[in-house]
């Protein structure tokens, strides 16, 4: 469990981000996407990359219920709780930021009114709300006992909460426990086809599009699980080195995070290996504003030096070692927002007609001019500030942690 | 017959061909457009026009004239390429929109419902030809200085024609000082329907001094666009894909 004066410490991070990153906010409800760098020709930017970001988190609690669940290891049943209860919060800031990308945001209620049967849009938006219920539902069957029994306890503060979320129950039988238990095994083999599905659409959103030179092709979806586990479950790595210090719990996810790293590099080696020995001109320009572009050190330092190399290292030689492993997984999660923007930009940072450029100067008009504004930055870090702060005040206040104990039985 | 005697222009045959078209029932009707490019001369008057009728903010284009240096020297040219959107047949950009705001009408033309748009953009990364545009709710009087009680300024410019509604599919758009819709949401080209709706060309086939943009029904065998479909100069952008534009060149 983190100390007092690191909580603290990250409490007041949270909160001045928040105030800072929230002049961010104001200018992009105030002037629209007009406050954005973004354009017509590079239409989705850095809101869409820690949109996606975010959906990489998510994917933590999806690795751990199923390893638990469906495949039965007893022993990631301790961190069921903290891990449904970090979806919620990764998932909960995933649909703030894309709602901030959107024109006009108070027309979502055209997704209930005319929905786009063909659109992937629309069917990311039906699953990430499935996602968001049955991890919502997962997570209170996990805490219930536990909030029954903190709204019992004398002298605890905010009792009133506490028997809030228990709809008044006050006792909690051996009966209660096995119906809890069932509920959340259920709910964990619900969400592997609705989680599969729900990381592959977000990534066949890209995938169907025609003409994209990176973006199409049948590797995208699967690249989307893989690296939405990865990210996932090296968050899930670092949380338990945090509140639970069991060292053999992030010994285990060291292995499984290391595994899907080598398969997430293997993948993107596929991927820059056919679209260069293809050689079509347009992919060809796209992974070369990749690999040699202006942001040339985004891929090489901080992805594959600082989030991939050095990671793998130390996942491999240190594995026993349960600190370097968690500093392993950190780089890993602070450093994938590169991978993210790599995805999403170069892809479009390519004219789609020869002699585009050449006419019709306008900053909205251009593709390789785009750099996230301040704007862009601050409301990102109010989305990031947001999330520490749910995420601090969660794990403080809520049963996460201690619901864990005693779980492995009922796997 | 000699070149040099004098000929109908084809803006008289294509009013002519438009009557007869608007005579036929709505669903038999078919537009669309050839683009000679050995007639374009890259003047941007369509650009221009288009922009100027439709009222388009700065950064919103829905005709762009494409440029490019083709050949060495000294054997070498320009080569100017119109682009409106090519109204595909096959539109990739309607299929994902989530709202259903956007869609392929029965005479073939693609068309958003700005009150309907979420400004998700999707469709903008899903046209192949980059024929769609966001409007950023930018303001070409941005910088102008503002001078109460005079003739000139930003309010006076703004009232002298930004804040002229636009006609755009027969509604008068937008209020933009308000903020409201098309503003924050994905633009195009609609092919002037509203200017067709009263008998007239679309503004970028009005204004061609090369007279190199031909529109009409292409389902009409007497009419120039049909005509000129049977062209053996014929051809459309990125016909690999399979969108099936409705916009045709010739070479």
């Amino acid at each position: 469990m983190p100390t007092e004066r690191y909580y603290k410490t990250l409490l007041t991070l949270a909160i001045i981000g928040l105030v800072i990153g929230f002049w961010g906010v104001f200018q992009a409800m105030w002037f629209g996407k007009g406050a954005t760098d973004l354009g017509s020709y590079v239409p989705w930017g850095l809101w869409v990359a820690v949109y996606l970001f975010f959906l990489g988190l998510t994917a933590g609690a999806f690795l751990i219920t199923i390893l638990t669940y469906v495949f039965r290891v007893k022993i990631f049943a301790p961190i069921g709780p903290l891990s449904a209860f970090t979806v919620l919060v990764a998932i909960s800031c995933e649909v703030i930021i894309i709602s901030f990308d959107l024109g006009h945001f108070f027309r979502a209620y055209r997704f209930l009114l005319s929905p786009g049967w063909y659109s992937m849009i629309f069917w990311m938006v039906v699953f990430t709300n499935a996602m968001i219920l049955i991890y919502l539902l997962e997570c209170y069957f996990l805490l219930r006992e536990d909030l029954v029994k903190w709204s019992q306890e004398e002298g605890r503060p905010a009792r009133g909460l506490y028997r809030f979320l228990s709809f008044g129950k006050t006792g909690f039988t051996e009966a209660d426990r096995e119906a809890d238990h069932r509920r959340v095994r259920f709910l964990s083999i619900l969400s592997l086809p609705v989680g599969l599905i729900f990381y592959g659409i977000n990534g066949a959103i890209f995938a169907i599009l025609l003409n994209r030179p990176l973006w199409n092709g049948a590797l995208t979806p699967l690249l989307f699980i893989v690296t939405a586990l990865l990210s996932g479950g090296a968050l899930i790595t670092f949380l338990t080195y945090i509140f639970k210090a069991d060292d053999e719990l992030v010994h285990y996810l060291g292995h499984v995070v290391r595994f899907l790293l080598v398969v997430f590099l293997f993948l993107q080696l596929l991927q820059f290996f056919v679209g260069y020995r293809t050689g079509l001109p347009i992919t060809k320009a796209s992974l070369d504003i990749i690999v040699f572009g202006p942001y040339w050190w985004v891929f090489w330092i901080v992805h594959l030096l600082i989030g991939s190399a050095i990671p793998l290292y130390l996942l491999a030689v240190h594995h026993q070692n349960a600190k370097v492993v968690a500093w392993a997984c950190f780089l890993i999660i602070i450093t994938f927002i590169a991978v993210r923007l790599n995805f999403v930009i170069p892809d479009q940072a390519v004219y789609k007609l020869e002699g585009l450029e050449a006419t019709f100067y306008h900053h909205r008009l251009r593709t390789t001019e785009y750099f996230p504004n301040l704007t862009e930055w601050l409301v990102s870090l109010w989305v990031f500030s947001l999330g520490l702060l749910a995420f601090l005040l969660g794990s403080r206040w809520l049963p996460v942690i201690s619901a864990g104990k005693g779980e492995a039985k009922h796997v | 017959m000699s070149k040099d005697l004098p000929q109908e222009d084809l803006l008289v045959r294509m009013q002519r061909d438009l009557k007869r078209a608007l005579n036929k029932k709505p669903q038999d009707i078919r537009w669309g457009m050839v683009i000679d490019l050995a007639k374009c001369i890259g003047c941007h008057a369509c650009t221009i026009s288009c922009v100027a009728e439709n009222k388009l903010p700065p950064g919103v284009v829905y005709r762009v004239v494409l440029e490019e240096e083709v050949g060495h020297y000294p054997s070498v040219r320009r080569r100017f390429t119109p682009r409106p959107c090519v109204h595909c047949q096959n539109p990739p950009c309607t299929k994902v929109c989530p709202v259903t705001a956007t869609w392929k009408t029965e005479q073939g033309a693609v068309i958003v419902d700005y009150n309907r748009c979420i400004g998700c953009r999707y469709c903008l990364v899903a046209c192949p030809y980059a024929a769609r545009t966001s409007d950023f709710g930018e303001w070409y009087t941005a910088d102008t200085p503002e001078e109460p009680g005079t003739l000139f300024g930003r309010q006076a410019a703004r009232d002298g024609y930004e804040l002229r509604p636009a006609a755009e599919y027969g509604q008068q758009w937008p209020n933009r000082a308000k903020g409201s819709s098309p503003m924050g949401n994905a633009r195009k080209c609609h092919f002037c329907l509203h200017r067709l709706k009263v008998g007239m060309l679309p503004a970028c086939v009005t204004s061609c001094v090369g007279r190199a943009t031909i529109f009409g029904d292409r389902t009409d065998p007497q009419s120039l666009v049909f005509e000129n479909m049977g062209s053996p100069r014929i051809f459309r952008l990125k016909e690999e894909l399979g969108t099936q534009p409705s916009v045709s060149y010739l070479k």
